[in-house]
């Protein structure tokens, strides 16, 4: 079998049983005679291994004496005839999803004959990322920082309500006389039930605040249930005898337009949205990964050029009591040093954007700044955009934010469960998009770093809102923006199970950016 | 009851009784809010129940009850009672439920905690969903003191209760058995359980409960899902009905079934399935975790039972001798500044020595001075060390009867430090501490905490026995005075041993089974090649003995590293030049490695046994020794035991704070000092000078009909008694039976309290001529901003400045207190209390504990129960605070001086109060001497009937006849827990079957037998061989209850070692931990980095990673009012004052122990993991509290 291509090394060396490292496959590409340097190099490996790495190639390289061994050729640019990827089966997964985004759930199959390895041809064109904090972070924890940051929150969430009601700011209306319409818009300050169980929101703005009620048996008032703290909402009603209170007709979100029309891309490309790899974890599950990598070296991914990974790179040191005992990899920087070879699986001319998460070596509070320098260097390899989280990422003209998702535990907890659950992660997104604001609630699980604007605001309806942590797979649409909850590269560990979590691992949701259809590959 | 008890409580009764006919006088007339005497006198457990309850007849009843079954019993008993009405006058069926089950609460628990009054709020009567009615036990907070057979014994009084009365069994509605299992697993969360029930077994239970659980809302975290339920009126967790249903019935359901299968109108089935844990467990994930669980506890339960495995392995494999297994529960959660003193069953640890001190018993442990001086005053008596075994802590007392210390001094001498002062003067120079010295642990505690006795050193009282067993004229050894049993010389100990064939003198065993056989064979072959030389030749010419008994020589060897450490391992005494070591006491060292005194070897390697050679992995040479040595060798010193300190001791008086001289209300007006004379010369708010607008009592006098808040008419001098006026209809309304007051028109509380402005500058102009004082006769004089009491009644403002001028001050309740740690003893010499013979005659003793006439200082004395041992400081402040009480009687209530102390001698005899935090009831004691320790010693009886042990716990003293002045439950807060830690009875006498029966498990013996020695070595259970020794439970109800208490080991002096623990002496955190690090690289037991780990892993770390979380999450508050707020108000300023608003939690309070912790770690070697965690906190800081763009410079930057 002629070996001139990096696919049909592949499918070569998956017919002795071996997987391989990417630099393996472009070694014995390079080689004079791959056939021998492949057969040779599987001798090396030994039949207990189950990859061929590139020193077991380089080994054998040097051993021939090859002249080229150091090189690194560059990728052929001879297109092969079938470039058309073979339709793989479909899997359905039940109805993971409520939008128009598509639901197929794939395996890739090692065996299907129609694979090929793929040509190098990606293209990637740059990313633009806004919103990001890193190196911007100026607040230094005083108290005026917080208060410039709420302020911030006010002024941004309530222009987008502005138009939509006759507002007026609690001051004004405090004077007002007793039954008057008003309307007025705030953060939610307090919500209360009273003793009839009608319910009393108390609204702040930049004057003072106002309480609002909302009687139970108004149809919006099964709204009240999915209010967080601190999230902007306009109400309009009417005052009460004595001014004292507003009783609401109507209750307002700074929401995402109905009318919303995505971007996409102007060419067939693909993004790969993934999050939570958790190196260092006992429960990494390097296979699967592997599996994924490998398949993005075949002809089926062509079109996928960008990775985004929506944080935990890795499994992190002291995030929670006694971790030591449950790592694989004791040393953060050694946790890191192994998630770069992992990352060094990914084909080299595919774009990767990295965000922090909980887990990573970057301080807890949101927003939470990129890597520093040091772990900027121990991951170079790929030159992956680094930035801080929350961030809206251009891609090809799409617009993917792209956030950790601390705060959906926290949307998950307080919201009735039909209307979020871990089972069903991205109807938690809807509600932040419909909010406009990634973690709006202060005091409970989120931790704040004030800075000088609040970099959880929702300023542009993004196209994409992608996430992560609660290492469960969901995806729909809401208003037309594709929310994506990516899953997880963490089989379950004993505190999931102990709290009966079944992490969706192994997944990987792959997003058609001229069409923003949706297709999950597993690899577990 | 003997003849002389008799005549001791009949001694202190005859002096409360004269306390109590001057205290009627003064309280007749009608200062105070009552008339009377507040605290009522319990003879026994019964008086307690009935005044703590306040039900007339229940004494009676328990008394007669009390004779014929248990409490238990007796508490179900009593529930026919009530329900028929002949006890307690309710007339309500539910007033009739209550006092059923407050009785038997009060009885379970003694009668002394506040449980039965604090922690039952009320029972109601409600109706079922099908129109039948059932019970609601309404609990409280409170109800955790009565501990869990109570609790759940309450809910099957309440159902028996129910079911005489003919209710219906509560049935609960599936939401409300769903609201059981969320509020409980949110309780558990919050608060911690001690049991953990699984939803499944919470609903179970609240399926079948026959009796409604309800509660008192104790946290902020409220349920998310069941909440506003119509029979719930709250969505918080219910504390007192979580602990009921989960410490309570699931934790206790087997006592339970005990009594309801005793009763037929009670049938609780559900029970036996709770039991067989058949709940809770049906489905694979539940088994799963559940399986996970019960693995976790048998772990921990063979951690804590250190149930031996070579017990199991032994007979088949006997390759090591018996160990307990090295538990390290005691080192969680160590604390900065708290040094950990040994690792768990570290060699250079304490090493047990079994027998208890007169200063002992009781949850402490006794330790020699010497040691608590060498560990850099770490140790005081009193301090409190975690330890490892056989219990959880315990209170240290000095003991010098034991060994001491073995230590290293900087030239290299190692030395055996038995005496204090020797400790004190080579303190500066030791370099390493290689053993800690015996540590002295009575059997009572193996028998309390069910231990298994471990391995016992090889101690002079082991030894006296086998001796005297191998047929030892020991009488006639004793009674010559050229023997020393207890230290004989070498010859004696070689001559004994070899005659009698029994084990070498203690003296002369070393440490063995710390050196490995290589170690061992190193040693004999320097001591082989060594020399005796003349003591005081510096290495010149050898001498060689004249004989086996001849010569003073030293023995010189060669100085190696690994003689030295097997010497110093082996605790063999020595010095050392740069090129040998000196033995001076040699002859039992060579002895024992089998060399002749001319050091001739009288063994080749290959004499040695495979078996001997390879006992413990060849870790262990004792038996190598045993096959070489002439004589048999026993393990000198097999257990030993690791330890931390605990809390340090206490003796400090109690203030409230800020401090208060009187419980008089003044408002904002003292300033933050809450000074009343400042306050009686501002101006109010209305320019106003002295005037003050409070809420007080609105009393009336029953005479002439003035309205005023004084308790004494000013118009008439008659004593008042509070108004009560319905504010919506103005109907003056009198108290029901309970103490409650309603208006049946309004359906309302009516309460006394009202506005009233009090020209306090007249008052206190008045008050002070009545007293017949000045304003300079005190510094400050401080009052309170307002009252919290119910009624709201103010205590005249003359109390509080006669406190002020004798430098006292008032605790809530208006008494005087000084609280101390606690610790036993029960036998003392006059002299150690600064007292003597001649005092103690006095007091009515008159022999020593030999039953010899009491003549001189030192003599040693039994002491009686509820004789009490006051430290200095308490000595002082009782002072003080007599003639506080004597000013009083004479300045205020014009009678006689009670007390008229000169100096603190005049104390002996006179009575306090003893009363401890959580209770309700005082004991009655009797101060007969002081020591400069910081504790309060007292007899474990008297300790026990406040309900406390020994480990490190503290409570109160006062004085007698200021309780009886002063107290009024008129001034107790209004409030949950507002009845606890106050006076509300006094036993006057101890019975000592009516107290904590812990104390009971004391042993009172002079000599543990030799059968008890042998028994440690197989690790017995206590209970084997508790025959064998007394315990105080052995003479329950006897005419020896009261006396008896023998000792094993004496001390010189129950004050010994230093009076203040370092950790009290040293100033900030940052030196604390210092001190903790230096001596954890001193003490061979302790491996330093360890330590350093833990203090950061468990205090630093925590403290960074709570502050830094609680930073981005705080509320905030205004400076200017004090109005918190959640989130940051987006005005920036208070919207209630317009202040400034500021943040809670400061970037100081975050980062206060970064750079310590890093240093810390860096300097001991942490782990990589350790210092990486907090190198990503400490980038974390950084990127909080510094801006990106304008990076703050640190000096640092700039070195």
């Amino acid at each position: 079998m002629p070996l001139e291509t990096p696919s049909r090394i592949v499918q070569e060396l998956a017919r002795h049983g071996y997987n391989a490292e990417r630099e393996a496959v472009t070694l014995i590409a390079g080689a004079a005679d791959p056939a021998t340097a492949l057969a040779r190099a599987v001798e090396e490996a030994g039949d207990d291994a189950f990859r061929v790495t590139a020193a077991d190639v380089r080994a054998v390289l040097d051993a021939a004496r090859s002249a080229d061994a150091e090189t690194t050729p560059s990728p052929t640019a001879s297109p092969t005839g079938d470039s058309t990827p073979a339709p793989d089966p479909s899997v359905s997964s039940g109805d993971p999803g409520d939008g128009a985004a598509a639901r197929a759930i794939e395996t890739p199959d090692e065996t299907t004959g129609g694979r090929r390895r793929r040509e190098a041809n990606r293209s990637p064109v740059p990313v633009d990322i806004a919103g990001d904090i890193t190196g911007q972070s100026t607040g230094t924890g005083e108290y005026a920082d917080f208060v410039k940051v709420f302020k911030d929150r006010y002024e941004r969430l309530s222009s987008h309500l502005r138009g939509r009601v006759n507002h007026r700011p609690a001051e004004a209306i405090q004077r007002m006389s007793g039954g008057s319409d008003a309307a007025m818009i705030g953060l939610v300050n307090d919500i209360r039930s009273t003793a009839s169980g009608h319910w009393l929101v108390e609204l702040e703005d930049t004057t003072g605040t106002f309480p609002c009620l909302v009687m139970k048996d108004r149809d919006f008032a099964s709204q009240v249930d999915e209010l967080l703290m601190d999230e902007c909402i306009a109400v309009e009603g009417t005052l009460a005898d004595d001014s004292g209170i507003m009783f609401v007709d109507s209750m307002h979100f700074p929401d995402v337009p109905r009318t919303h029309a995505p971007n996409t891309a102007d060419r067939h490309v693909q993004a790969a949205l993934i999050s939570d790899v958790h190196v260092g974890s006992q429960e990494f599950m390097a296979d699967a990964w592997t599996n994924f990598t490998d398949w993005l070296h075949t002809e089926e991914a062509h079109a996928v050029e960008y990775l985004l990974i929506a944080g935990d790179m890795v499994e992190g040191v002291g995030v929670y009591p006694n971790q030591d005992e449950e790592l694989d990899i004791i040393d953060i920087y050694d946790q890191y040093e192994r998630f770069s070879e992992y990352l060094k699986q990914v084909p080299g001319d595919i774009e990767i954007v990295m965000i922090p998460g909980n887990h990573d070596a970057v301080r807890l509070a949101e927003p939470q700044p990129g890597f520093d320098e040091t772990l900027r260097d121990i991951m170079d390899v790929h030159d992956a955009r680094i930035s801080g989280n929350p961030s809206l990422v251009t891609v090809e003209g799409v617009k993917v934010l792209m956030y950790h998702g601390v705060s959906l535990d926290e949307v998950i907890a307080e919201l009735p469960e039909e209307k979020a659950s871990y089972d069903e992660p991205h109807k938690a997104m809807y509600q932040l998009l419909k909010k406009r604001h990634v973690a709006p609630q202060y005091g409970g699980h989120l931790r704040l770093a004030p800075e000088e604007k609040d970099y959880l605001v929702v300023d542009d309806v993004p196209d994409i809102f992608h996430t992560g942590h609660v290492h469960k797979l969901g995806w729909g649409k809401y208003h037309n923006v594709l929310a994506v909850n990516s899953g997880c590269w963490q089989s379950q560990t004993d505190f999931q199970k102990s709290v009966n979590i079944d992490p969706d691992a192994g997944y990987a949701p792959i997003v058609d950016l001229d069409t923003l259809d949706m297709t999950v590959r597993k690899f577990a | 009851m003997r003849k002389d008890d008799e005549r001791y409580f009949t001694r202190i009764e005859d002096r409360l009784d004269e306390a109590f006919d001057t205290a009627r006088a003064a309280k007749a007339q009608g200062y105070d809010p009552e008339t009377e005497v507040e605290i009522p006198v319990a003879k026994d457990m019964a008086d307690r129940v009935e005044n703590i309850l306040g039900i007339p007849g229940v004494a009676e009843r328990v008394r007669e009850l009390e004779g014929q079954m248990s409490r238990e019993e007796a508490a179900l008993e009593l529930v026919t009672d009530f329900v028929e009405g002949s006890v307690g006058d309710y007339d309500s069926r539910e007033g009739k439920v209550e006092g059923a089950v407050r009785t038997a609460v009060a009885l379970l628990t003694e009668g002394v905690v506040a449980a039965p009054i604090e922690g039952i709020d009320r029972v109601e009567i409600l109706e079922n969903d099908d129109g039948t009615e059932f019970v609601n036990v309404y609990y409280a907070g409170p109800i955790r003191s009565a501990g869990g057979t109570a609790q759940a014994l309450s809910v099957l009084v309440a159902d028996y209760a129910r079911s005489l009365l003919g209710i219906e069994e509560y049935r609960a509605r599936d939401v409300e058995v769903e609201r059981y299992a969320e509020e409980i697993a949110l309780y558990d969360k919050e608060t911690g359980l001690q049991y953990s029930p699984k939803d499944k077994e919470t609903k179970f239970i609240a399926e079948h409960m026959p009796i409604m659980l309800d509660g008192e809302a104790t946290g902020d975290e409220e349920v998310s899902g069941f909440r506003d339920l119509e029979r719930v009126d709250t969505n918080s967790a219910r504390g007192g009905m979580c602990l009921v249903m989960a410490e309570g019935i699931a934790l206790k359901a087997p006592k339970i079934q005990r009594y309801t299968r005793q009763l037929d109108e009670v049938d609780w089935p559900w029970l036996q399935d709770l039991i067989d844990g058949t709940i809770g467990k049906d489905g694979d994930k539940d088994e799963e975790t559940d399986d996970a669980d019960a693995d976790a506890d048998a772990a921990e339960e063979s951690e804590d039972g250190a149930k031996e495995e070579a017990e199991d392995d032994s007979p088949a494999d006997p390759a090591g001798p018996a160990r307990v297994e090295p538990a390290t529960k005691y080192l969680r959660d160590l604390i900065a500044g708290r040094p950990v003193f040994g690792h768990p069953s570290a060699e250079g640890g304490f090493r047990l020595r079994y027998g208890r001190s007169r200063n002992h018993g009781f949850a402490t442990a006794g330790v020699h001075p010497a040691t608590m001086h060498l560990v850099d005053d770490f140790l005081a008596t009193g301090t409190q060390i975690k330890t490892e075994r056989p219990g959880k802590a315990g209170g240290v007392v000095p003991v010098d009867s034991i060994e001491g210390p073995t230590v290293r001094l900087a030239n290299g001498d190692v030395r055996r430090i038995d005496d204090p002062e020797e400790a004190l003067e080579v303190r500066n120079g030791v370099e390493k501490i290689l053993d800690l010295g015996e540590y002295l642990v009575n059997f009572g505690e193996f028998v309390e905490n069910n231990h298994p006795l471990a391995p016992a050193s090889y101690v002079f009282e082991w030894w006296i026995q086998e001796f005297e067993a191998a047929g030892a004229p020991v009488q006639a050894f004793e009674d010559d005075p050229s023997v020393d049993l207890e230290h004989p010389s070498p010859e004696d100990a070689f001559e004994w041993a070899a005659e009698y064939d029994c084990p070498l003198h203690p003296d002369y065993t070393y440490l063995w089974h710390d050196v490995s056989v290589e170690q061992f064979e190193t040693l004999a072959d320097a001591a082989a090649d060594g020399r005796v030389v003349d003591a005081k030749a510096d290495g010149g010419v050898a001498v060689r003995p004249e004989g086996p008994e001849g010569g003073d020589g030293v023995l010189e060897l060669e100085r190696t590293e690994t003689v030295r450490s097997v010497l110093e391992r082996l605790l063999v005494e020595h010095s050392q030049s740069d090129e040998t070591i000196r033995v001076p006491e040699w002859r039992p060292l060579v002895r024992s490695l089998g060399l002749t005194t001319d050091l001739e070897r009288t063994w080749e390697s290959d004499d040695i046994s495979p078996e001997a050679r390879q006992w413990d992995g060849g870790e262990n040479a004792v038996k190598v020794v045993n096959e070489v040595a002439p004589f048999e060798i026993r393990e000198r010193a097999p257990t030993r035991i690791g330890n931390r300190m605990g809390r340090p001791e206490k003796s400090e008086s109690r203030d409230l704070s800020p401090a208060v001289h009187t419980l008089f209300p003044i408002g904002e007006m003292g300033g933050n000092q809450r000074d009343v004379s400042e306050a009686a010369r501002a101006r109010n708010d209305e320019g106003t000078r002295g005037e003050v607008n409070v809420r007080v009592g609105d009393r009336e006098c029953p005479d002439c009909g003035t309205h005023t808040f004084k308790s004494k008419c000013p118009n008439c001098d008659a004593h008042t008694e509070p108004y009560y006026e319905c504010e919506e209809c103005g109907t003056v309304r009198e108290p029901d039976e309970s103490g409650r007051v309603y208006c049946d028109r309004c359906e309302r509380e009516v309460e006394s309290p009202d506005w009233f402005q009090i020209d306090l500058s007249t008052e206190l102009r008045e008050a002070l001529e009545n007293v017949g004082e000045r304003e300079s006769s005190f510094p400050i004089l401080k009052g309170v901003k307002g009252l919290t009491s119910s009624n709201k009644t103010p205590e005249p403002i003359e109390k509080g400045i006669l406190r002020a001028k004798n430098g006292v001050s008032s605790f809530k309740d208006g008494t005087v207190r000084y609280d101390m740690t606690d610790l036993p003893v029960t036998a003392v010499r006059p002299e150690e209390l600064g007292v003597t013979a001649e005092h103690f005659r006095g007091l009515g003793y008159d022999t020593d504990i030999d039953g010899e006439p009491l003549q001189f200082d030192d003599q040693l004395v039994e002491l009686k129960v509820q004789d009490i041992v006051l430290s200095d400081g308490a000595a002082e402040h009782m002072l003080k605070t007599a003639d506080f009480v004597d000013d009083l009687l004479t300045q205020f209530y014009d009678l006689d001086p009670f007390y008229e102390v000169e100096e603190r001698d005049d104390l002996i005899g006179e009575l306090v109060f003893g009363m401890a935090p959580h209770t309700s009831a005082a004991v009655v004691g009797r101060v007969v001497g002081f020591t400069s320790a910081a504790v309060g010693y007292a007899h474990p009886y008297f300790h026990a009937a406040k309900r406390r042990n020994c480990d490190g716990d503290e409570d109160c003293v006062m004085l007698l006849m200021d309780g009886l002045l002063n107290f009024s439950k008129q001034f107790l807060p209004d409030k949950r827990g507002g009845q606890m830690d106050a006076p509300l009875v006094m036993s006057s006498r101890i019975d000592p079957s009516e107290i904590d029966d812990e104390a009971h498990n004391m042993d009172i013996v002079r000599r543990y037998p030799l059968d008890f020695y042998e028994a440690t070595l197989e690790m017995a259970d206590p209970g084997e061989v508790e025959d064998l020794i007394q315990l105080g439970e052995d003479t329950l109800g006897t005419d020896d209850e009261y006396r008896g208490f023998d000792h094993t080991h004496d001390t010189t002096d129950i004050a010994l070692g230093p009076d203040l623990s370092a950790y009290k002496t040293l100033g900030s955190m940052m030196e604390k931990m210092d001190a903790q690090l230096e001596l954890s690289r001193k003490l061979r037991a302790v491996d330093e980095t360890d330590v350093a780990e833990r203090v950061i892993e468990y205090h630093f770390l925590p403290d960074l990673i709570g502050n830094l979380r609680a930073f981005a999450r705080q509320e905030t508050r205004c400076l200017d009012c004090g109005e918190k707020y959640r989130r940051m108000p987006l005005t920036g300023d208070c919207r209630e004052c317009g202040g400034r608003v500021n943040l809670t939690v400061h970037r100081g309070s975050v980062n206060k122990y970064m750079d310590t912790a890093i240093q810390v770690a860096e300097e001991f070697g942490c782990r990589d993991y350790t210092k990486q965690r907090l190198e990503v906190l400490e980038k974390s800081l950084e990127s909080i509290f510094e801006n990106d763009k304008n990076k703050a410079s640190k000096i640092s930057d700039f070195m």
